[in-house]
């Protein structure tokens, strides 16, 4: 019987689409798993059901009445429940107080602790038996705040449960709990939906399959009529060879090794990580969200003290312990997210751009300001950066322009190595090709050196010479020219091949 | 397209949006003026207004500390501005003693010790990490204390130089000396914090300090260095208030905290950093002056002057700094 | 758990320190004061610590839902006027009057920040600033200078004996149990009261994370008022001693113990932050602060000096109480930049 059922869910985000006509069937005591690549929209959907987001057009049916949810708790208490990725938990409080919250139980006026302990109690012992829920959250590990999200969930007896992503941070062990106590909620009625990128698990845990690319949907798998073939679910994540290999001249000639990276560890985000950047290249790093790519670039940049290992740079060893020394050996990062890290939003496009330059040394006490207006209106010029002139706040570009601008500041410098932390992440076609023109023609000029982290595969196939693949902090793969497919990634993102 | 969006368009349109905050807190001066004027016909006078100006100059320059803490991000706040100015005061008096043959040695000192108490409230706050504003009240204490038990038992002697005295408390023609100093610094002040690289790190730091500091900036650094600033001005700023008085007393100083902050928020200069425009700190402290003067006028006396101060503030607050986004 | 465990975990808790810091300056304090141990030594000690206690009780409250308020010494200040104003000499209803209106006003006060504060989600630090100057200029209207009136049996709040017509029983309870004990006592239930409740758990939860705390329903706004409002309770009681003691009311009386309540807060374990911290080891906090206190000025400081070292041992305090409390919690799992 099918409790929930969205159609032609519509969603868009500034100017990019999240959502294009998108369905999902949840059915009573089914498990639904969820697939897509990054920006398919299985992320989007799954807030859209849970009042997080409201849907641009389409509608939700659920127990047979249409419903709009305006936010998580009206979807709560409607008894349609999500855990998500990031922390809902109050660190300073217990498991037990966390898996209460808002739902305290009382006795007249005073809370009803022992209640509270015995339920969650209950319900932390089918998860991870042996989690003590008076302990404090904040000493707990990622994986057993993880259980404790879950727990948060399920003590509201949802009868629909939305797991976005759970497992990520689980070990094998708790994996297994996880799915028996699943398996034990859909036997009393509950409809779970549940995401993942490891297929293996997909194909263990749910009864059926829904693969989302590019925001619609491409394929529905019922895995009681179907064989498993993960070959096959992968095919629909990324689509049929649709996309013309783009034509690369990949030189393969024999360059001289620029940076060298050996042993580099960084508490749990990166370990053991040792590559080399050859001069000339684009040195892409894949793999799935959050596996220590966007942690590595920091590094990299000298963002982070503490980090182990050693950098050599053209043969020398370096010290990257601070971002000014990082920027002294011309080693130039485009953070990741333009907005928290890379622009000041109320300042002019000028005071953007000429920031970097206020870190160097030997520089004039007044800021030469024809100087650096002239450049920068090259910078303008050269990115084509779409703005009224070079007063307006940056905030009042749009995204593609902004990121020009955060890429547009380390233009005048001369670079040795360029860290691109996905530098075309939420930012339109147009813009992400100007971008991208500019960088490679500048290797091609200059023989600087990128190291590209991007989310979305196409521009690692498209862009890179060599590729590679990271997970859980390692590096586990390495792919070089023709290697570097949308399948392979894929594939071996997810620990396929 | 509607009128609206045509309106939009227009430069005036646009110069008025970037000078919102100016435009009001001009605005808001111009009604206090008005009201006064109404209700007590004889309110807005020259004598008035020159009196009100140098007054607002004293506060404009104090104002001046706070905007260099404040622009520079981390919830700066310096709260020890008045007991700085104070100490100054009261341990220069004896230096100068009526003459002008130690003015030098006086301000030698007072850069001494503001720099001194500067650079203790920048490592505390910017390296220790120790909020300003505790770090900042608690300083003013030590410098009360520190006060205290250099005058105990004692009289504070001593008077400033007569051209302390020129500058502070003397007026050439109509105008007050010290506002000439104010429109000489304003300008550099601006161009300062808008034209030079450190102006600029300063921002940067207070605006997005992740971003400064991939950058490059080093923004512990800048924002000790706002401290030490802020010191050292509010240490001058003890020179000019004996200057003014014409002796030092314990509590000179004082007074001027509370304004020196409101005066920053009347004049629209955003509380958590990154910006700072003093023409806005000048308005502001025009403003609270003329608001003062005419609470007095109105009879309304000190318990007036503060609960006006308090509300005016507070709906100031409401209006600029109010998050009320929805979640 | 077993008892060694247990054991580990009690001394590497920053709690157990500050146990063993307020031992220390007990310790220090009884030999350095003659008559420590004498019974009005006793209780004089108990009536100097009471205002501070209450007030950084009040505070720690405050600070916990994720707040800040600096304007305690103030709002402290104006209900003392405002008792001395309602109450006529010689009229005992009135002193019943004084107490209904100055605990409106309490109640006031506390909306007052709490709107600013939850509603209006304006920093509280400047929030705060700007309402203190709102204390202050009703209780210089009301009390331009100190003074006004109480009635007799108010003294009840300091000293029982004092007030001429109270029955025999009374007056010897209130020399076993000086009042301000009982006022402490009282704030104590109430904390431990509320604590029990929901809102207590909602204080912890909004300050140590408003986000997840509104996204799970709760009204943070609500909660944080509330929070305000318990801090007036405890700032009332600490009015009711002083003008029991005083028998005036000064509208610049309460300016010192603004700082004071904060740091004895931040020494008590308090986090600036939010969501950490317990009230009673706040209590901790202010006997510390005020042993200290005590300690210098038994050491024959001169007097000139002791306004000096309070403020040293502020800034002394708080930054060893930050950099403890930092170190002994577990570092997150993110990277941290700057």
């Amino acid at each position: 019987m099918t409790i929930l059922e969205a159609r032609g869910i519509r969603k868009h985000f500034g100017g990019v689409v999240a959502l294009d006509g998108a369905n999902l069937t949840c059915k009573q005591g089914k498990i639904t798993g969820l697939l897509g690549a990054n920006g398919s929209g299985k992320s989007t959907m799954s807030k859209i059901i849970t009042g997080v987001y409201s849907a641009d057009a389409g509608e939700i049916t659920y127990n047979g009445r249409a419903v709009r949810y305006h936010s998580p708790n009206e979807a709560k208490q409607a008894g349609i429940a999500m855990v998500f990725q990031n922390m809902s938990l109050v660190a300073d409080l217990t498991v037990c107080q966390n898996i209460v919250l808002g739902a305290e139980k009382t006795r007249g006026l005073f809370l009803d602790n022992k209640a509270a302990a015995q339920l969650s109690k209950e319900i932390v012992d089918q998860l991870l038996p042996g989690l003590d829920v008076r302990r404090m959250v904040h000493e707990l590990n990622p994986g057993e705040m993880q259980v404790v999200e879950i727990a948060k969930a399920i003590s509201t007896n949802p009868r629909l449960l939305i797991l976005d992503e759970p497992t990520a941070a689980l070990e094998q062990a708790q994996v297994k709990s996880l799915f028996d106590t699943m398996r034990r909620l859909v036997s009393k009625g509950v409809a779970i939906v549940f995401t993942s990128h490891r297929l293996w698990e997909v194909m263990e845990i749910c009864d059926e399959a829904v693969i989302f690319r590019n925001g619609r949907n491409v394929a529905d798998l019922d895995f009681s009529r179907e064989v498993k073939d993960p070959e096959k679910i992968v095919s629909f994540i990324t689509g049929e060879a649709g996309k013309a290999t783009v034509e690369r001249t990949r030189r393969k000639e024999n360059r001289e090794i620029v940076l060298r990276v050996s042993n580099m560890n960084y508490g749990s985000c990166i370990r053991d990580v040792s590559f080399d950047l050859k001069r000339g290249e684009i040195l892409g790093i894949g793999g799935l969200a959050g596996q220590g790519q966007h942690e590595l670039m920091l590094a990299l940049a000298g963002s982070y003290s503490g980090v182990t290992g050693e950098v050599e740079l053209h043969g020398k060893k370096i010290r990257l312990n601070k971002p000014a020394s990082a920027i002294r050996n011309s080693i130039l990062l485009v953070p990741g997210d333009r907005q928290l890290e890379g622009l000041f939003l109320g300042h002019s496009v000028f005071t953007n751009l000429i920031f970097p330059k206020l870190g160097l040394k030997a520089q004039p006490l007044f800021t030469p300001e024809k100087k650096y207006r002239r450049e920068s209106e090259k910078i303008v010029d050269t990115l084509s950066i779409v703005t009224h002139n070079l007063d307006m706040p940056v905030n009042s570009l749009s995204g593609g322009n902004q990121q020009k601008v955060v890429v547009g500041k380390w233009l005048a410098f001369d670079t040795n190595v360029l860290l691109l932390a996905d530098p075309a992440k939420g930012v339109d076609v147009g813009a992400k090709r100007d971008l991208y023109e500019y960088i490679v023609g500048q290797v091609a000029e200059n023989r600087m050196s990128v190291v590209l982290y991007a989310s979305d595969n196409e521009e690692l196939i498209e862009y890179c010479d060599r590729l590679l693949i990271m997970y859980e902090g390692r590096i586990v793969a390495t792919m070089e020219g023709e290697e570097i497919t949308d399948d392979a990634i894929v594939a071996t993102s997810m620990r396929v091949r | 397209m509607s009128f609206l969006s045509k309106l939009r368009d227009t430069p005036v349109y646009e110069a008025v949006d970037r000078y919102k905050k100016l435009i009001i807190a001009f605005l808001l001066i111009v009604l206090l003026f008005v009201v006064g004027e109404i209700v007590l016909e004889t309110f807005f006078s020259l004598g008035q207004i020159l009196l009100t100006i140098k007054l607002a100059s004293f506060i404009a320059l104090f104002g001046l500390c706070q905007m260099v803490v404040i622009a520079s991000g981390g919830s700066g706040l310096d709260l020890s501005v008045g007991y700085m100015a104070t100490m100054t005061a009261v341990f220069t008096a004896a230096i100068m003693d009526g003459q002008n043959s130690n003015l030098w040695l006086a301000v030698l000192v007072a850069l001494g010790l503001g720099i001194a108490v500067g650079l203790a409230n920048g490592v505390l706050t910017a390296y220790f990490k120790l909020p300003p504003l505790v770090v900042t009240l608690a300083m003013a204490n030590i410098l009360q204390g520190i006060i205290n038990a250099y005058t105990a038992g004692k009289n504070i002697t001593g008077r400033p130089s007569p051209v302390l005295q020129i500058i502070a408390a003397k007026s050439t023609g109509l105008f007050p000396n010290i506002l000439f100093i104010l429109l000489i610094l304003a300008p550099i002040v601006t161009v300062i914090m808008n034209k030079t690289r450190w102006g600029l790190k300063l921002f940067g730091s207070g605006a997005n300090q992740t971003a400064a500091y991939l950058s490059g900036v080093n923004v512990k650094m800048v924002r000790c260095t706002a401290f030490i600033i802020s010191g050292t001005l509010a240490s001058l700023m003890g020179l000019m208030l004996i200057g003014n008085m014409g002796i030092a007393f314990k509590d000179m100083g004082s007074n001027y905290v509370m304004p020196s902050i409101a005066a920053v928020v009347v004049g629209g200069v955003s509380l958590t950093g990154g910006e700072g425009n003093y023409l806005g700190v000048l308005l502001g402290a025009i403003f609270l002056q003329t608001l003062t003067n005419l609470l007095v006028a109105l009879g309304w006396g000190d318990a007036g002057k503060w609960i006006g101060f308090g509300i005016v503030l507070f709906v100031l607050l409401i209006v600029y700094v109010s998050n009320r986004r929805k979640r | 758990m077993n008892k060694q465990s247990f054991l580990k975990r009690f001394i590497s808790n920053p709690d157990f320190s500050r146990l063993l810091i307020l031992i220390l300056m007990f310790v220090l304090t009884a030999v350095l004061q003659r008559n420590f141990f004498a019974k009005r030594a006793i209780v004089r000690n108990i009536d100097s610590f009471t205002p501070l206690i209450l007030m950084t009780m009040g505070q720690a409250v405050v600070i916990i839902s994720g707040g800040l308020d600096l304007s305690v010494g103030p709002a402290l200040s104006l209900m003392t006027c405002v008792l001395t104003s309602v109450m006529r000499e010689g009229v005992p209803i009135s002193g019943l009057h004084a107490l209904v209106v100055a605990f409106a006003a309490a109640m006031a006060i506390g909306m007052v920040n709490g709107i600013g504060i939850g509603y209006l989600r304006i920093p509280p630090v400047i929030v705060t600033f700007a309402t203190s100057f709102i204390w202050l200029g009703i209780a210089l209207f009301l009390r331009p200078t100190p003074g006004g009136e109480t009635v007799d049996w108010f003294q009840a709040f300091y000293r029982i004996r004092n007030v001429e017509t109270a029955p025999a029983f009374l007056k010897a309870f209130g020399e076993t149990i000086p009042p301000s004990l009982l006022l402490v006592l009282t704030g104590c239930l109430l904390w431990w009261i509320v604590s029990r409740t929901r809102t207590g758990r909602y204080i912890y939860a909004v300050g140590g994370n408003s986000q997840s705390a509104y996204e799970t329903g709760i009204n943070t706004a609500w909660v944080q008022m509330k929070a305000c409002m318990i801090n007036s309770a405890f700032i009332f009681l600490a009015a009711l001693f002083f003008v029991g003691q005083n028998r005036s009311g000064d509208a610049r009386m309460g300016d010192p113990l603004t700082l004071k309540a904060i740091a004895a807060a931040v020494v008590g374990g308090i986090a600036l932050t939010g969501g950490r911290g317990s009230v009673f080891f706040a209590l901790i906090g202010a006997l510390i602060f005020s042993f200290v206190s005590k300690i210098i000025f038994f050491a024959n400081i001169p007097n000139a000096y002791q306004t000096l070292f309070g403020g040293v041992i502020v800034i002394v305090a708080i930054a060893a109480s930050q950099l403890y409390t930092l170190s002994s919690r577990r570092s997150g799992q993110e990277s941290k930049l700057t």
